[in-house]
């Protein structure tokens, strides 16, 4: 089909590649990675959503592990994620700015007051992945072996993988990426939501999912961290580098925000 | 040290092979570019034929790409939509050079400023960091931002022609031919691929219209008006022509807005623009903020958007504001679209976004909009032998009336005001897109991105 304008359809990016996999006793891996939805399938996920989908839609986009002999897998990609994203607007965040802005407004546009399609725009979401009814998580103790995997083995499959990304309105950044290490004997997942709200707050919630293939072992964990901007600047603020620059990165911000919830799950699968 | 004439070309030569000028010619070029921008109304007057660019975003080998794609300056008249740094690692490059030729080529080429010409947008943005990276100080910077403050909130095209001249470019591959209108059609959209070759074409006329369309209303049967290259009436993208003004002189379009974000409640006429004190830092609320933040949206009158600061506008406040400023078109950027431009309400408003791959990660294609000359053959000769288009007319209109003192003015005028059929007062201008996709990676001189592996927790 060609696209609505007459603008190329496949218009693959330098860089951006189709699917790759690797297999592991058992366990396929797999990730794609292609540009953005054109509008034609942004329309289509707007009207399943229910909401306006981010800026940057990494809608083909995934990462995956399943699981062939027992039929479990997970799966991440953006629909699930941006699907647990608050629809109501209960839970929406006002830019730093926003009540110095309304109160000019009010005096001088009173009749101006409906908020146009009210949802949480900062797309935050608690997104553990799509997995399958059985074999189930359950709920269990037993960390994700972190020594294991501070080991320096060889990555024999590494991926980055883009689902989401949105600018704010230039207010700072919400992004969900996926990225994954695969090992001779595991594998970790990581999917992380990373919010800044610029003088608002930060947002940082991880999903581990981490897979010991000999055992068929594979934990879940899931962390949120969550302060307000002004109390993680101060704390930075200290730190010889720069405050700006290591607030942009997640990486190094999440130690300095506190875990407001945490859980662990595991299956083994035969 | 001066730097203008062959100083300035030298600096032009650096900048297009991507080498920022030394710090002392970055504040001689910002003085004299301040001396002219000082000079420039709030709303710039603009004579077509003029290419109208959105979004850059310091995607400096973008920039080049889109100068091979619509033309050199000076041989293309050039009017860029703002947002000129930040994201992109050339901000410093793509903005110098933008300015280098507009100092050199001062009615060639027209900036106006996008919510990114900021001093707060750029320090959290990139544009800061950059310049303190290459020049190891932010003096440049501060030089740079105090030419944003001096920045054209908007442009006014006037002389756009109605009709295209259709292009003699060859028809891009799976194009079939049979779609697209008669030879003898009045086009009034016609999209080009980089290589000039055509992806599509419309014709004014309704008549022709069922024909012309059918490549891609055709997709859309259940669409009764020709409309419809959008498959639903959100119209997400592309093209949403149409056949309203029926009668209407051939050449006789009006103005055409062109303002970074969108409008403002503050503002119900161009003169209000006009009267604004725009020669400071964007200002967090107000006309001026609005013109560079608001966003149109699919809905009824004005509305807050869900952040809590800005606003959003629907069709009725668009199609109001042509009719009241006899305006058939506002041109507007900001906002990333994916087929590089996306035409709203009947055709009211058109998003361009010039920044192909935008972040080097997003994989869109990025266009251009032509606009050619009333009353020449749309001006728009390819230029590669360097000579200017639009034959022999120049910048001086032909002989059709101009739009001033056109007879056929009260016919304009809608009889209700903007009734139950909600038609544009004017047939829009004639507009060529032209759809470009990222320069190739070598060009860029680094590597293609492949995630380095590392031992994350």
């Amino acid at each position: 089909m060609s696209s609505l304008n007459g603008a190329p359809v496949d218009t693959h990016a330098p860089g951006h590649a189709d699917s790759t996999h690797i297999t592991r006793e058992g366990f396929q891996i797999t990730t794609r990675k292609l540009p953005i939805l054109k509008a034609g399938p942004i329309e289509d996920m707007t009207k399943k959503l229910g909401i306006a989908p981010p800026e940057m839609i990494f809608g083909d986009n995934f990462a995956r592990i399943e699981h062939a002999p027992s039929g479990w897998r997970v799966d991440f990609n953006a629909f699930d994620a941006l699907d647990r994203v608050d629809k109501t607007g209960d839970s929406m965040l006002k830019v730093s700015y926003s009540k110095e802005w309304q109160q000019n407004r009010q005096k001088q546009f009173e009749d101006i007051k409906e908020v146009v399609k009210p949802f949480d725009w900062s797309y935050s979401t608690d997104y553990k992945g799509t997995t399958v009814d059985s074999p189930a998580f359950e709920p269990t103790r037993t960390p994700i072996p972190l020594e294991l995997l501070k080991r320096p083995d060889p990555i024999q499959f590494f991926d980055d993988v883009m689902l989401y990304e949105d600018e704010l309105a230039d207010n700072g950044i919400a992004m969900l990426s996926c990225k994954l290490r695969v090992m001779p004997a595991r594998l970790l997942l990581l999917s992380r939501f990373f919010l800044r709200l610029d003088d608002v707050l930060i947002r940082i919630r991880d999903t581990r999912v981490y897979v010991e293939f000999a055992t068929g072992e594979v934990i879940r964990e899931y962390t949120a961290r969550e302060e307000k901007y002004e109390v993680v600047r101060k704390k930075l603020a200290g730190s010889r580098e720069d405050t700006l620059a290591l607030m942009r990165d997640p990486n190094r911000l999440a130690e300095h925000i506190p875990v407001v919830e945490k859980s662990l799950e595991k299956v083994v699968l035969k | 040290m001066s730097i203008g004439g062959s100083d300035l070309d030298r600096a032009i030569t650096q900048l297009r092979a991507c080498r920022p000028i030394p710090e002392n010619q970055v504040r001689e070029l910002c003085h004299k570019a301040r001396e002219l921008l000082i000079e420039e109304g709030n709303v710039v007057g603009v004579d077509a034929p003029v290419t109208i660019c959105g979004d850059i975003h310091g995607q400096f080998h973008d920039l080049m790409e889109l100068f091979r794609v619509g033309g050199d300056v000076p041989d293309t008249n050039y009017l860029f939509m703002g947002d000129f740094v930040d994201r992109g690692f050339y901000s410093l490059e793509s903005f110098l050079l933008l300015l280098c030729l507009k100092v050199r080529y001062p009615d060639r080429i027209t900036l106006i400023r996008g919510n990114h010409e900021s001093r707060q947008i750029t320090t959290v943005y990139g544009f800061y960091d950059e310049c303190l990276r290459k020049y190891g100080s932010a003096n440049v910077w501060r030089h740079c931002c105090e030419v944003f403050d001096y920045l054209a909130l908007g442009a006014l095209v006037t002389g756009a022609a109605t009709t295209l001249e259709p292009s003699e470019g060859p028809i891009a591959e799976n194009i079939n031919i049979d779609n697209l209108p008669d030879s003898d059609a009045e086009i009034e959209i016609e999209t080009l691929n980089a290589n000039g070759e055509i992806m599509y074409r419309y014709a004014r006329n309704s008549d022709s219209q069922s024909t012309s369309a059918a490549s891609q209303a055709n997709s859309n049967p259940a669409s009764s008006s020709p409309i419809a290259p959008t498959p639903s009436r959100t119209g997400a993208a592309g093209t949403g022509a149409t056949s309203s003004a029926n009668g209407s002189n051939k050449n006789d379009t009006g103005a055409i807005l062109c303002v970074h974000g969108g409008l403002s409640p503050l503002i119900d006429s161009i003169d209000k623009i006009r009267l604004l004190d725009r020669k400071q830092e964007v200002p967090h609320e107000g006309a001026m903020c609005d013109l560079l933040w608001s966003d149109p949206d699919e809905i009824e009158g004005w509305g807050l958007s869900p952040r809590g600061a800005g606003f959003l506008f629907g069709a009725d406040i668009v199609k109001c504001f042509n009719h009241k400023n006899d305006l058939s078109l506002i041109a507007r950027a900001h906002q990333l679209v994916m087929e590089g431009f996306k035409e709203m309400f009947d055709s009211t408003i058109v998003t361009v976004w010039s920044a192909p791959n935008y972040c080097y990660r997003c994989g869109n294609v990025a266009a251009i909009l032509e606009l050619g000359e009333d009353g020449s053959n749309a001006g728009f000769v390819r230029r590669s032998n360097g000579e200017r288009g639009g034959g022999g007319g120049g910048w001086v209109l032909g002989s059709n009336v101009g739009p001033e003192g056109n007879p056929t003015a009260e016919n304009r005028r809608l009889s209700s005001v903007l009734g139950d059929s909600m038609q544009r007062a004017r047939d829009g201008p004639g507009r060529r897109y032209r759809v470009f996709e990222a320069a190739p990676q070598d060009s860029r001189g680094m590597p293609a991105k492949k995630p380095a592996a590392d031992y994350f927790l």
